[in-house]
C-alpha cells in the first residue's frame, strides 16, 4: 500500500476553548504495532475518535486505510476494529450477544477464532453485560475486535481493567494479529506493555506529538546511566561535557551520559582505572519522565502515567 | 459504619445538582396556579356560566380531571380551584417526585457515581434518606408557594394551607413510592416505569371511586390522590384526611429502608439470569438492536395506553346513565346524548395521544442515552453509518407511536362496546386513534431533530410538549385566544369522533414530521459525537 494505514498531518481539534489536538502528526506503518503514549488529557482518545470519524478535525489532514475518516467512515470501518478504553455494553444483552452483534455490524468475523478467544480470555458469554466487571466488559470488546478479520486494530488503553494473566494473553493475541499482517495503534499508560509490544512509539503531550520513532531511535535521543567503581578520582568528570548528575557513594560513582559523548567520556574514564562498570540504556519510563516531568511531577506513581 | 452517615453531604449535593430543575418545576406549577385562578374568576362570571360548568364537572369527564366534586352546588372560586386545577397539579407533582426519587437513588447507582460515594463515608441508607429529604424540601416549597398564591387571590387562608399541605404530602407519598420501586428493580428506567404504573393505579382508583358517587365512594379512600380532596377545602374544611398520608409515607419508607439494607449496591431484588451465548438472527443490525433494547418499553407503554383506553371506554355507560338522571344537563351541553359521548371520547383520545407522545419522545431520546453511555461510539466505529443507527431508532419510535396510539383507541372502543352492548365504537375509535397518530409522530420527529442538531436544544422540545398538554387541558378553562391554541400539536387534528376527520392538518403535520426526520438525519451526520 502506498499510504500507511494511519496518517495524520497537522491535525487540530478544539472543544470550545480547550485545544485538544494541536498540529498533531501521527503515523502507523503497515504491519507494525505503534504505541501511543501520553499523560491523562494529552489527547489520545480524541485522536482516536477523529480517526474513527466520531469527531471531525478542525484542520489538517488524516487518512485511515487510505480513506477520509469522516467522509468514508463506513467503508474504513469495514476494515478496522476498535476497542475503547472504557467499554460500555448494553446491560440487557449477554456478552456473547454483544460480541456477535458487533461482529455482524462489522461484517468480518472468523467464528473459529472467536470461540478460541472466548476460551483464552476465560470469558463467560452467557452473563448479562450488567453483571460484568470492567475487565470482563473489556474482554468482550477485545474478543470481538480480535476475532474480526481486519487490516487495522485501534486500541485505546485496552488493558486498563485486565489482570496480569489476561494482559499476557492480550499481548500474545496482539502479536498474533501483527503476524497476520494487521497494523495496530495501541494507546496505553502501561510502559512495560508498550516496551514489550510496540515497534514504534509516538509520545503526545498537550495535543502535540513530541517524539516519535522506534524505541531504539528514541533511546538515542537521551542518556544512559552509568554505574562504576574506579581507582582514581572521578570528580573532574562532573564538569565534563555530556556528563550529568554525577554522584559518589563510597566507591560507587553514578552519572548519566549523553549518547553522542560516549566515546570521549569513556576514554577519560578508562584513564582512571576501572574496576567495574555497568551501563543501562534509558527505560521508556525515563524517556517519558523527561518529556512529562513537569506534568506529572506532582504524582507519586511514575510507571503508570 | 452508621447506615445514615453522610446523609447531610448527599442532601446538599443533590439539592445543588437539582436547583435549576427544582426552580423550573416550582415556577411551572405555581405559575400555572397563579395564571389559572384569576382566569377562572373571569371566564365564569355569571351565575348561569358557573352552574353550567358545575354540571359539566359532574360528568365522568369532569370527574376524571376534576375530583369528587365538592362545592359544585355553589360553584364559587374556591371549589373551582379544587375541581378545575388541583388534579392536574397533583399529577404533575407525582411525575416530578417519581423522576426525582429515582434520579437520586437508582440512577446514581447505575452510573456508578454512588459507588464512589458509598466507598467514602456514606451509609447504606444515606442515599435513600437524602432523596427523601430533597423531596420534603421541594414539595414543601411548592406546597407553600401554592398556598401563598391561593391566599393572595383572596381565598380563605386555612383552606389554602390545607391544599398546600395536601400538595406536600401527596408529593412525598409518590417520592416514597418511587424510592421503594427503585429498590426492587435494578434499572432507573424500569423503576420510573414502575412508579408511573403506581401513579396510574392510584389515579384510576380515585376516578372509579369518585365516579360511583359524588363526594367519593369507599373505593376512593383507597387512593392517596383522594385524601387531599376529602379535606373539602373551601366547602367545609376538615383536616383529618391529611393524617392518612402519614402512615402511607412511613410504611413506604420502612419498606424501602428494609430493602436497601438487604441488597447489594447496584443489584435489584430480582436476580439476573444467565442468557444465551450467541446472538439470535434478529440481533444483526441497528434496527434489530433498537427493537431489542426497547421491547420492554414498547410492551409497558402499550399496556399503559390499553389500561387508559379500557378505563375511559368503560365509562361510556356512566355517561348514558348520567344523562338519563339529569335531563336538565341537556340544556347546558346540547340536546344530543351521542354528541356528549363522542366529545368525551375525542377528549380522551387526546389523553391517549399525550401518553403516546411521551412514549415516542422517550423512545427517540434513547439515542441520547446510548451516546452518553459510549455505546453509540462502539456501534458507529463499526461499518454502521449514522443514518442507519439513527434511522433504526426513529423507526422504532414510529412503531411505538403507532402501536400505543392504536392500542389506546382499539381498547377504548372495545371497552365502550362492551359496556354499551354496541358494536360500532371499536371501529370508530380506531379511526379516532389513526386521526391522532400524527401527533406523537410529530413530537418524536421534532425530538429527533433537536437531538440531531444539538442535544442542548432538547429542553425546547419538552417545553413544546408540556405547553401542548397544558394548553389542551386548560385552554378551554382559560379561554385562551385561538392563536395560542394552535401552539398545541394536540389541537390540530379534528376532534374525532365528535367532528369529521379532516385531511389537511394531518397532511401538513405528517409532512412536517417527515421534513423534521430528514433534517434530523442530515444534522446528525454532520455533528461531532458527544464523548466522555
Ligand atoms: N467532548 C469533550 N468536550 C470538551 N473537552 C473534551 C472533550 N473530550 C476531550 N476533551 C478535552 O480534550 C483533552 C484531551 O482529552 P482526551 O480524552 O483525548 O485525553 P486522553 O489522552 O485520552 O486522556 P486519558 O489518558 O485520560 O484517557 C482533555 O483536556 C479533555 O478535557
Ligand atoms: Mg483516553
Amino acid at each position: 500500500m502506498s499510504t500507511p494505514p494511519i496518517q495524520m498531518r497537522a491535525v487540530d481539534k478544539s472543544f470550545g476553548s480547550v485545544k485538544a489536538l494541536d498540529q498533531l502528526d501521527l503515523e502507523v506503518a503497515e504491519g507494525q504495532i505503534t504505541g501511543f503514549l501520553g499523560p491523562n488529557g494529552a489527547g489520545k482518545s480524541t485522536t482516536i475518535r477523529v480517526l474513527l470519524g466520531l469527531l471531525r478535525a478542525d484542520a489538517g489532514s488524516a487518512t485511515v486505510l487510505g480513506m477520509d475518516p469522516w467522509r468514508d467512515a463506513v467503508e474504513a470501518h469495514r476494515r478496522l476494529a476498535y476497542v475503547p478504553g472504557d467499554v460500555a455494553l448494553w446491560p440487557n444483552l449477554t456478552g456473547g450477544e454483544a460480541i456477535d452483534l458487533l461482529n455482524r455490524l462489522r461484517d468480518t468475523v472468523d467464528e473459529r477464532r472467536k470461540d478460541e478467544l472466548i476460551e483464552r480470555f476465560e470469558l463467560d458469554p452467557t452473563k448479562k453485560a450488567r453483571t460484568y466487571s470492567k475487565g470482563n466488559r473489556q474482554k468482550v470488546a477485545l474478543v470481538s475486535a480480535l476475532a474480526a478479520d481486519v487490516d487495522l486494530l485501534v486500541l485505546d488503553e485496552p488493558t486498563s481493567g485486565l489482570d496480569p494473566l489476561m494482559e499476557s494473553v492480550f499481548t500474545e493475541c496482539v502479536r498474533e494479529a501483527r503476524d497476520r499482517g494487521t497494523s495496530v495503534l495501541l494507546s496505553s499508560h502501561i510502559l512495560a506493555e508498550v516496551e514489550k509490544l510496540c515497534d514504534t512509539v509516538t509520545i503526545i503531550r498537550r495535543g502535540r506529538a513530541v517524539e516519535s520513532g522506534t524505541l531504539a531511535d528514541l533511546r538515542q535521543l537521551t542518556r544512559s546511566t552509568v554505574v562504576m567503581e574506579v581507582d582514581g578520582d572521578a570528580s573532574p568528570l562532573a564538569h565534563r561535557k555530556g556528563v550529568h548528575g554525577l554522584t559518589q557513594d563510597g566507591e560507587r560513582i553514578t552519572f548519566q551520559v549523553d549518547h553522542d559523548q560516549w566515546d570521549p567520556v569513556m576514554r577519560e574514564v578508562a584513564a582512571l582505572g576501572v574496576r567495574s562498570l555497568v551501563s543501562n540504556p534509558p527505560s521508556l519510563e525515563e524517556l517519558f519522565m523527561r518529556h512529562y516531568g513537569e506534568d506529572i511531577s506532582h504524582r507519586p506513581e511514575g510507571a503508570t502515567v | 459504619m452508621n447506615s445514615f452517615a453522610g446523609t447531610g453531604t448527599l442532601t446538599r449535593f443533590a439539592l445543588r445538582r437539582d436547583r435549576l430543575r427544582l426552580t423550573i418545576w416550582a415556577l411551572a406549577l405555581t405559575g400555572t396556579t397563579a395564571a389559572t385562578v384569576p382566569a377562572l374568576d373571569q371566564v365564569f362570571t355569571s351565575e348561569a356560566d358557573r352552574a353550567a360548568r358545575a354540571a359539566l364537572m359532574r360528568t365522568p369527564t369532569g370527574v376524571i380531571f376534576g375530583g369528587p366534586g365538592y362545592g359544585l352546588e355553589d360553584y364559587t372560586l374556591g371549589p373551582m380551584v379544587v375541581n378545575e386545577l388541583l388534579m392536574s397539579l397533583l399529577i404533575a407533582l407525582a411525575v416530578m417526585n417519581i423522576l426525582g426519587a429515582v434520579r437520586h437513588t437508582r440512577a446514581e447507582e447505575e452510573t456508578g457515581r454512588a459507588e464512589l460515594l458509598r466507598a467514602g463515608v456514606t451509609g447504606r441508607r444515606a442515599a435513600g434518606t437524602a432523596a427523601m429529604v430533597v423531596a420534603v424540601v421541594s414539595n414543601a416549597i411548592i406546597g407553600a408557594l401554592t398556598a401563598a398564591v391561593l391566599v393572595g387571590s383572596g381565598l380563605p387562608a386555612a383552606d389554602s394551607i390545607a391544599i398546600g399541605a395536601g400538595i406536600l404530602l401527596t408529593g412525598l407519598t409518590f417520592a416514597a413510592l418511587a424510592a421503594a420501586c427503585a429498590q426492587v428493580v435494578s434499572h432507573a428506567r424500569t423503576a420510573i416505569g414502575l412508579g408511573m404504573v403506581g401513579l396510574g393505579v392510584i389515579f384510576m382508583i380515585r376516578v372509579i371511586g369518585d365516579i360511583a358517587e359524588q363526594g367519593g365512594s369507599a373505593l376512593s379512600w383507597a387512593s392517596p390522590m383522594a385524601w387531599v380532596f376529602q379535606t373539602r377545602a373551601y366547602v367545609d374544611l376538615r383536616w383529618w384526611p391529611l393524617l392518612l398520608y402519614v402512615p402511607a409515607v412511613l410504611a413506604l419508607t420502612a419498606i424501602t429502608s428494609a430493602l436497601a439494607t438487604r441488597r447489594d449496591l447496584g443489584a435489584g431484588l430480582v436476580p439476573p439470569r444467565a442468557g444465551r451465548a450467541t446472538a439470535g438472527r434478529f440481533l444483526s443490525g441497528p434496527l434489530g438492536l433498537h427493537l431489542r433494547l426497547q421491547r420492554g418499553s414498547l410492551i409497558t407503554w402499550t399496556v399503559a395506553t390499553v389500561a387508559l383506553g379500557v378505563a375511559f371506554g368503560s365509562l361510556a355507560d356512566q355517561l348514558a346513565v348520567f344523562l338519563e338522571e339529569s335531563p336538565e344537563m341537556i340544556q347546558y351541553i346540547g340536546a344530543d346524548p351521542t354528541a356528549l359521548t363522542d366529545s368525551f371520547f375525542a377528549a380522551m383520545m387526546q389523553y391517549v395521544a399525550m401518553l403516546a407522545g411521551a412514549a415516542t419522545i422517550l423512545s427517540v431520546l434513547r439515542l441520547r442515552a446510548e451516546e452518553s453511555a459510549g455505546r453509540a461510539e462502539v456501534v458507529l466505529a463499526t461499518a454502521t453509518s449514522r443514518v442507519r443507527w439513527m434511522g433504526g431508532a426513529m423507526l422504532t419510535a414510529l412503531l411505538i407511536a403507532v402501536v400505543t396510539m392504536l392500542a389506546g383507541g382499539l381498547s377504548m372502543g372495545a371497552a365502550a362496546d362492551a359496556v354499551l352492548e354496541d358494536t360500532s365504537y371499536t371501529g370508530v375509535l380506531t379511526l379516532s386513534a389513526l386521526n391522532m397518530v400524527v401527533v406523537p409522530v410529530l413530537f418524536g420527529a421534532v425530538a429527533a431533530l433537536c437531538y440531531g442538531l444539538d442535544q442542548r436544544l432538547l429542553p425546547l422540545l419538552w417545553l413544546w410538549f408540556v405547553a401542548s398538554i397544558l394548553i389542551t387541558i386548560f385552554g378551554p378553562i382559560l379561554d385562551l385566544p385561538a392563536w395560542s391554541l394552535n401552539i398545541s400539536a394536540l389541537e390540530h387534528p379534528a376532534f374525532h369522533p365528535a367532528e369529521e376527520s379532516v385531511i389537511t392538518p394531518l397532511a401538513i403535520m405528517g409532512g412536517a414530521a417527515i421534513v423534521a426526520a430528514l433534517g434530523a438525519l442530515a444534522a446528525y451526520r454532520r455533528r461531532d459525537l458527544v464523548t466522555g
